[in-house]
C-alpha cells in the first residue's frame, strides 16, 4: 500500500480553491439520502456535524460524555489564532502558514497548514455570528493578544475560557440541528468498534453507558473527531474521559497511525502532589513574561525558598540562554525543568517541581499591578495548592498536555480506510512535531467547519456504496467481539485494578518516552509494555456487570488499548533517531543541547500499519517536501 | 516542608441501584485523605478501596476536573457543588474539611434530572433547553467580517459573564423548587444582549421558556440559592433580563 | 386569547401574576390604611367614612374586583407551589442551600396562611358583621379583647415578613434588577411592610390601651 496524500498540484496559495472546484459535488436532494456519523462533540465533531446537518445530510452524532457540551475542548484557556491582521502589525495568511511550519519543526504537511492558515479568518467571522463572545476594544472592535512562536498579536481570545465559548458557539450550532431533527444525539455512547464493508467505513459498534447495551449504526461515512491521546501516561492535562480508544479500535480496522511519538509538554503546569492525583491543572505560559525560573544549587537543599540566598540559587534558563531567558520555547523549558529535577534539585515535597518566582517582579512593579496582569491564575494556583504566590514562589511543573500524532489522513482528512475521516486532534495534524499556542482551537473548527463538509461531499458524490443495514454480518460480527472483550475483562477478577495498571503504565512512558528518550529507555519501555499487557489480561480486578453504568469497566477497556497503544508509541519514538519539536531524543542534540533534526533521513510521516497485537507495525512513510518554508535549524541562545 | 496531616473522613453516600431503585445513603470511610486532594480524588480513592474489596464503585460524573465542563455535579453536606462559593465540586479540596468530618453525599434532586445511578442523574434537559432556541440560526458559510460588527467593551463583557455558564445544573440543586431559570436565563441574556441574537430574540426567549416549563422544572421563587450556589457566580440580574425579555416578547411577538 | 392564555400558563407568567396581585393588594393595603387612621381623627369622622363606603354603590363591585384579585393571587400562588412540590419529587437529606433565602422568603406559605386565616376572621368580623354601635365602636369592643388583638398583631407580623420578601420579589419578577438600585429596592420593601403593618398594629395596641381603661 502506498500512502497518496492527494495534496493538489499547483502555487500553494491556490491549491485549496482548485481542489474545491474539483472535488464533485452532491446534489442537494441527494444529501438527505446520506447518513453520517459522527463520533465525538468537540470543535471539530460540533461544527463538523452542525455543518453537515445544514447541508442536508443525515447526521447521527455520538459523545462519551453526558452532553456533547462537555468535550475536552471547553478546557482550552488561552485564545485562537487568525490571520486576520486586525492589530496592522505586519501579520497575513502567508505568516501564519510560516509560523506554524517552522513552530511544527518541519514535520507538517505544507498543503495542509497553508489551507488551516487560508480559513483561519473564517473561522472567527463564523464564530462572532454565532454570537461567541470575544473580547472587545472599548470601540467595540475585536482585541487580540500576542502569544508564544508569533511575533505578531494574532491571538482572538475570551477571557481565560476562550475553548469553552468556541465550543459551546459550535454545541448550538449543533443543538439547533437536533431541534430541527436533522441531528440525532446519542450522549454517553463510547465507541468500541469500526465497521468496515467492502473496504470503507460503513457504521460503528458502540456501548450505550448507561445500559450496557452494544449498539450497532450504519452510515455512509464515520467521522471521528476523538480528540488526542495524552492520557496514556495517566496524568495530563487531558479530562478523565478522554481516551485512545475510538482511533485505536479505527487502527486496527486499518486506519494507519501517523507520528504518535509527537506528544507536547507544556512547562507551567501545577505540580503533582501525590499518588491520588488524577490530573494536572495548566497554568497559562504568560506566567513567564514575569517570573524567574530557578532551582537551589545544591542538591537536596530542603530551606524553605525565602531561606535560600540569592547566591545559591540556579535560575537555570537565563544562565543557559541569556537572550531568550525564561521565555524559551515550551519544549525548551519543560526539558529543562526535567533536567534539574533528575540532578535531585527539584524543590517541593515529592522533589518533582522547579520554582517560578515572582519576587522581583513585584519589587519592580509591586503588588496591584501583577495583580492585575496575573490575578486569576495567582488565585487559581493559590486555590489549587493553598500557598500564597504573592509570598513563596509558585512551583510548576511539566504536564502532557496535546498530542500532536493521530490518524494519518491525506488532504481531505481521509484515513486510509475510505469512508473514514478524522478530524482535530485526533488526525496527525497540521501541526507537524510541535503545536504552537493558540492553534489547536484553529485545526479543529477548520477540519469541522469548512474542510470537512467539502471533502465529505466529494467523497460521497464519488464512491459508490452499496446499501448496508445495521443488521450487516459485519456489525453482528463487531458486536459480538465488543462483548466478548467485555466478558472477558469481568472474568479475569484479579487482584490489580484497572487505575493501577494506569498509573504503572504512565510513569513508564513518562520516564521512558516522555520529554526526553534514549534508545536505551525506549527499548526497555518496549521490554516492558507487552509483559504489562499480559499480566493486566490476568490480573486485572474489575467490579460490576456489564449491563449498567460502570465506569470501572469502561476505564479498564481504555486501559486495554493504552497497553497495546503504548508500544506503537515507543516504537515511533525508537525509530526516529532524531529531535524534533516535542520529540527530543537525547542521542541527537546540538552542543548547547537543542534538538537536532536529521532532514536527510526522517523529514516524512511515520504512519504505522496494524499488523496485530504484539506484532511489530509496519512502517509507510509519507515524504514532506519543503517549497515555500525553508529548512532551518532553531536555536534560542 | 513538613507532612501534612492526612485526614479520615466519614462518608455518608447516596447509593442507587438504578431509576427504578429506591436508593439510601450507605456509611463508608475515606482514610488517609491527602488535604491537597479534591473531593473528587478522594472518591477516586474510595473506589479503588471498593473495588479492591471486589465491590461496586460509587458512580459519579466528572470529566475536565479543573471547573469548566460542567460534568461534575454532588450535593456536599447540603450544597451543591460543597461549602466554596464559585467552586466546582472538581475544584474542592479536603483541606475544606476536617479530620473526622461526617461528610453527606447526594445526587443533584430534580425531577427533571432523573436518577441514573448512585450519585449521576440525566441532565439532558438542558440540551433540549438549547436545542429548542438557544442558539443564533447562522449556517456555516461566508458571514460578514467580524469587524463589522461592533460590540462595546462593556456589553461584550456583560454577555460574556452570562455566557460563562457550564451548565452543571448546580442552580437546579440549589434552588428550593428546582427551578432552571438561571440556566435558561444565562443563554436568554447572553445572546439578548449582543447584537447578534436580535433578530431571534423574541422567539428565542418564547421557545426556551416552553421548553423549560415542560421538563418539569419548578418556578422561581426569587431566593437566589441558585446564584449562590453557581460556580460560575452568575447573577440573578440575568433573571430579571429573562423576565423581562419573556414579558416583552409575550406582549411584542405576533407569534 | 390565546396569547394571553399562554402567556399566564407559564412559570414566568404565573410568577408575573402573583407579582402585580400583590402590588394591587399593597395598593390597597395602602388605601385600608388610610382609611383606618381616621380613627384617630374622631369617631364621628370614622364612623362616617364607614358609612359613605357602606352606601356607595360602586364598592361592592370594587370588592368583587378586589377579591378577584386576592383569588388570583392565592390560586396561582398555591399552583406555583404545587408545581414546585413536583419539581423535586424525592428530597435532599441535607439542604442548606445559602444565597437570599430569607426568613420572609422561606415562610411565604406559612405567613400566607396566617394572613388567609387572619383575613377570615377579620372579614366576618368588620364587613358582614353587625354595625349597631357604628364602625368605631365595633374596632374598639373586638380588638380591646387580649386575645383578638393579640391574633391580630400575630397575623400583621406574618404579613410584614410576607411583604418583606413579596415587595422586592415582585420588583425581580417585573424584570427590574439592576445593581444600582436593587439594594433601594430591597430597603423599600421592608421600609413598606414596617410602615403598613406597624400602621395596623397601631390600632389594636391602641384599642387594648383604650378598653382597658
Amino acid at each position: 500500500m502506498t500512502l497518496d496524500p492527494k495534496v493538489p498540484e499547483g502555487p500553494i496559495e491556490q491549491k485549496w480553491d482548485k481542489h474545491r472546484f474539483n472535488l464533485k459535488l452532491v446534489n442537494p436532494a441527494n444529501k438527505r439520502k446520506f447518513e453520517i456519523l459522527v463520533v465525538g462533540t468537540g470543535l471539530a465533531g460540533s461544527s463538523a456535524a452542525a455543518s453537515l446537518a445544514e447541508l442536508g445530510y443525515n447526521v447521527k452524532v455520538f459523545c462519551i460524555q453526558d452532553s456533547p457540551r462537555r468535550a475536552h475542548s471547553i478546557a482550552a484557556q488561552g485564545g485562537i489564532n487568525a490571520a486576520k491582521n486586525y492589530p496592522n502589525d505586519g501579520d497575513s495568511i502567508w505568516r501564519l502558514f510560516y509560523d506554524t511550519v517552522k513552530g511544527g519543526d518541519f514535520r507538517s504537511r505544507e498543503a495542509n497548514v497553508y489551507r488551516l492558515a487560508q480559513v483561519s479568518n473564517n473561522i472567527i467571522d463564523q464564530c462572532v455570528a454565532q454570537g461567541v463572545p470575544f473580547a472587545r476594544e472599548y470601540g467595540g472592535t475585536l482585541s487580540n493578544r500576542s502569544f508564544g512562536g508569533a511575533q505578531v498579536s494574532r491571538t482572538f481570545y475570551a477571557r481565560g475560557q476562550t475553548g469553552q465559548q468556541l465550543l459551546l458557539g459550535a454545541y448550538q450550532a449543533l443543538m439547533r440541528q437536533v431541534g430541527r431533527g436533522q441531528v440525532q444525539m446519542f450522549p454517553r455512547r463510547e465507541l468500541l468498534e469500526l465497521v468496515v464493508v467492502d473496504g470503507a467505513a460503513r457504521g460503528i459498534v458502540c456501548r450505550n453507558l448507561i445500559t450496557g447495551k452494544t449498539e450497532s449504526y450504519a452510515g455512509h461515512a464515520v467521522l471521528l473527531c476523538t480528540g488526542g491521546y495524552g492520557n496514556v501516561f495517566y496524568l495530563s492535562t487531558n479530562a478523565m474521559a478522554s481516551n485512545v480508544s475510538a482511533t485505536w479500535r479505527a487502527h486496527k480496522k486499518g486506519a494507519f497511525f501517523a507520528n504518535p511519538c509527537y506528544t507536547q509538554i507544556h512547562p507551567t503546569c501545577i505540580p503533582v502532589s501525590g499518588d491520588y492525583q488524577s490530573k494536572l491543572t495548566l497554568m497559562s505560559e504568560s506566567l513567564r513574561n514575569d517570573g524567574r525560573v530557578w532551582v537551589p544549587k545544591k542538591k537536596g537543599d530542603t530551606r524553605a525558598p525565602r531561606q535560600i540566598p540569592e547566591e545559591e540559587r540556579d535560575y537555570y534558563l537565563e544562565r543557559k540562554y541569556p537572550s531568550f531567558g525564561n521565555l524559551v520555547p515550551r519544549d525548551v523549558a519543560s526539558r529543562n525543568a526535567k533536567q534539574m529535577t533528575d540532578e535531585g534539585r527539584g524543590v517541593g515535597e515529592t522533589g518533582l517541581s522547579v520554582y517560578l518566582d515572582f519576587s522581583d517582579a513585584i519589587k519592580r512593579l509591586g503588588e496591584e499591578k501583577i495583580k492585575e496582569k496575573y490575578g486569576n491564575l495567582f488565585d487559581m494556583y493559590h486555590h489549587i495548592t493553598s500557598e500564597n504566590p504573592y509570598q513563596v514562589p509558585m512551583r510548576i511543573y511539566p504536564a502532557v498536555h496535546y498530542t500532536m500524532g493521530g490518524l494519518w489522513v491525506d488532504y481531505n482528512l481521509m484515513t486510509t480506510i475510505p469512508g473514514l475521516f478524522c478530524l482535530g486532534e485526533a488526525n496527525f495534524s497540521d501541526h507537524g512535531a510541535n503545536r504552537l499556542g493558540a492553534s489547536a482551537l484553529m485545526q479543529g473548527l477548520s477540519d469541522g467547519y469548512f474542510v470537512a463538509p467539502y471533502t465529505l461531499g466529494g467523497y460521497l458524490a464519488s464512491a459508490k456504496l452499496g446499501a448496508v443495514q445495521s443488521g450487516h454480518p459485519a456489525f453482528r460480527e463487531a458486536e459480538r467481539a465488543v462483548e466478548e472483550r467485555i466478558k472477558t475483562l469481568l472474568a479475569v477478577k484479579g487482584k490489580k485494578t484497572a487505575v493501577e495498571f494506569h498509573r504503572d503504565l504512565g510513569r513508564l512512558l513518562w520516564d521512558d518516552c516522555g520529554m526526553a528518550r534514549n534508545a536505551k529507555g525506549l527499548k526497555e519501555a518496549l521490554a516492558k509494555i507487552p509483559a504489562m499487557r499480559e499480566e493486566f489480561w490476568k490480573n486485572v480486578d474489575v467490579t460490576g456487570s456489564g449491563e449498567e453504568l460502570n465506569m470501572t469497566l469502561e476505564r479498564a477497556g481504555r486501559v486495554a488499548d493504552y497497553l497495546e497503544f503504548s508500544e506503537l508509541m515507543v516504537r515511533d519514538a525508537l525509530h526516529r533517531e532524531e529531535s524534533c519539536g516535542g520529540h527530543f531524543r537525547e542521542e541527537y542534540q546540538t552542543a548547547d543541547g537543542e534538538a537536532k533534526r536529521d532532514d536527510e533521513k526522517f523529514s516524512y510521516v511515520a504512519a504505522w500499519e496494524f499488523k496485530g497485537v504484539g506484532q511489530d507495525a509496519q512502517l509507510h512513510k509519507e515524504p514532506l517536501a519543503f517549497e515555500n518554508v525553508h529548512l532551518a535549524q532553531r536555536s534560542y541562545a | 516542608m513538613n507532612e501534612k496531616k492526612k485526614l479520615n473522613l466519614t462518608l455518608k453516600i447516596w447509593r442507587q441501584k438504578g431509576p427504578g431503585d429506591a436508593g439510601r445513603f450507605v456509611e463508608c470511610k475515606a482514610e488517609n485523605i491527602s488535604p491537597d486532594a479534591s473531593f473528587l480524588e478522594m472518591l477516586d480513592v474510595v473506589n479503588e478501596g471498593l473495588v479492591k474489596r471486589g465491590e461496586e464503585a460509587i458512580a459519579f460524573d466528572s470529566d475536565c476536573r479543573e471547573g469548566i465542563c460542567g460534568m461534575c455535579s454532588l450535593v456536599i453536606n447540603g450544597k451543591p457543588h460543597g461549602p466554596e462559593l464559585g467552586t466546582a465540586t472538581c475544584q474542592l479540596h479536603m483541606r475544606t474539611f476536617q479530620d473526622g468530618d461526617t461528610i453527606t453525599v447526594e445526587p443533584f434532586r430534580a425531577k427533571a434530572f432523573p436518577p441514573v445511578k448512585d450519585l449521576v442523574v440525566d441532565r439532558s434537559a438542558f440540551d433540549r433547553i438549547v436545542a429548542a432556541g438557544g442558539f443564533v440560526s447562522v449556517n456555516t458559510g461566508n458571514p460578514q467580517d467580524a469587524n463589522s460588527i461592533l460590540i462595546g467593551h462593556a456589553v461584550a463583557e456583560k454577555a460574556m459573564d452570562a455566557a460563562a455558564c457550564i451548565g452543571c445544573g448546580a442552580c437546579v440543586a440549589a434552588c428550593p423548587n428546582a427551578s432552571a431559570m438561571l440556566f435558561v436565563a444565562a443563554k436568554v441574556s447572553h445572546l439578548a444582549l449582543l447584537p447578534q441574537g436580535q433578530p431571534e430574540r423574541m422567539r428565542r426567549v418564547a421557545q426556551m421558556r416552553a421548553q423549560m416549563d415542560a421538563e418539569g422544572f419548578g418556578n422561581c421563587s426569587n431566593e437566589y440559592a441558585c446564584e449562590a450556589a453557581c460556580p460560575k457566580e452568575i447573577s440573578v440580574r440575568a433573571i430579571a433580563r429573562l423576565n423581562r425579555e419573556y414579558l416583552k416578547a409575550s406582549l411584542c411577538s405576533e407569534e | 386569547m390565546k396569547h394571553s392564555c399562554k402567556f399566564l400558563h407559564s412559570s414566568i407568567g404565573k410568577k408575573f401574576t402573583v407579582g402585580a396581585a400583590g402590588v394591587l393588594l399593597c395598593l390597597f393595603l395602602v388605601f385600608h390604611l388610610s382609611g383606618n387612621m381616621l380613627l384617630f381623627v374622631g369617631e364621628s369622622q370614622f364612623n362616617a367614612f364607614a358609612n359613605t363606603l357602606d352606601t356607595n354603590p360602586l364598592i361592592p363591585a370594587a370588592e368583587i374586583i378586589l377579591a378577584a384579585i386576592f383569588f388570583a393571587h392565592v390560586v396561582v400562588s398555591l399552583w406555583l407551589r404545587w408545581q414546585n412540590k413536583q419539581a423535586r419529587p424525592v428530597g435532599y437529606a441535607d439542604y442548606r442551600a445559602k444565597g437570599g433565602r430569607t426568613a420572609g422568603s422561606r415562610t411565604m406559605t406559612w405567613t400566607a396562611l396566617l394572613v388567609l386565616a387572619f383575613l377570615i376572621i377579620h372579614v366576618k368580623a368588620f364587613r358582614f358583621g353587625g354595625r349597631d354601635g357604628g364602625m368605631y365602636h365595633l374596632v374598639l369592643s373586638s380588638l380591646s379583647n387580649p386575645y383578638m388583638a393579640g391574633f391580630y398583631l400575630l397575623a400583621l407580623a406574618g404579613l410584614a415578613l410576607h411583604l418583606s420578601h413579596g415587595v422586592q420579589s415582585a420588583f425581580q419578577t417585573f424584570g427590574l434588577n439592576h445593581p444600582k438600585y436593587m439594594p433601594a429596592v430591597k430597603a423599600l420593601g421592608w421600609a413598606f411592610a414596617l410602615i403598613i403593618c406597624g400602621g395596623f398594629a397601631v390600632i389594636p395596641i391602641w384599642a387594648l390601651i383604650k378598653g382597658g381603661l
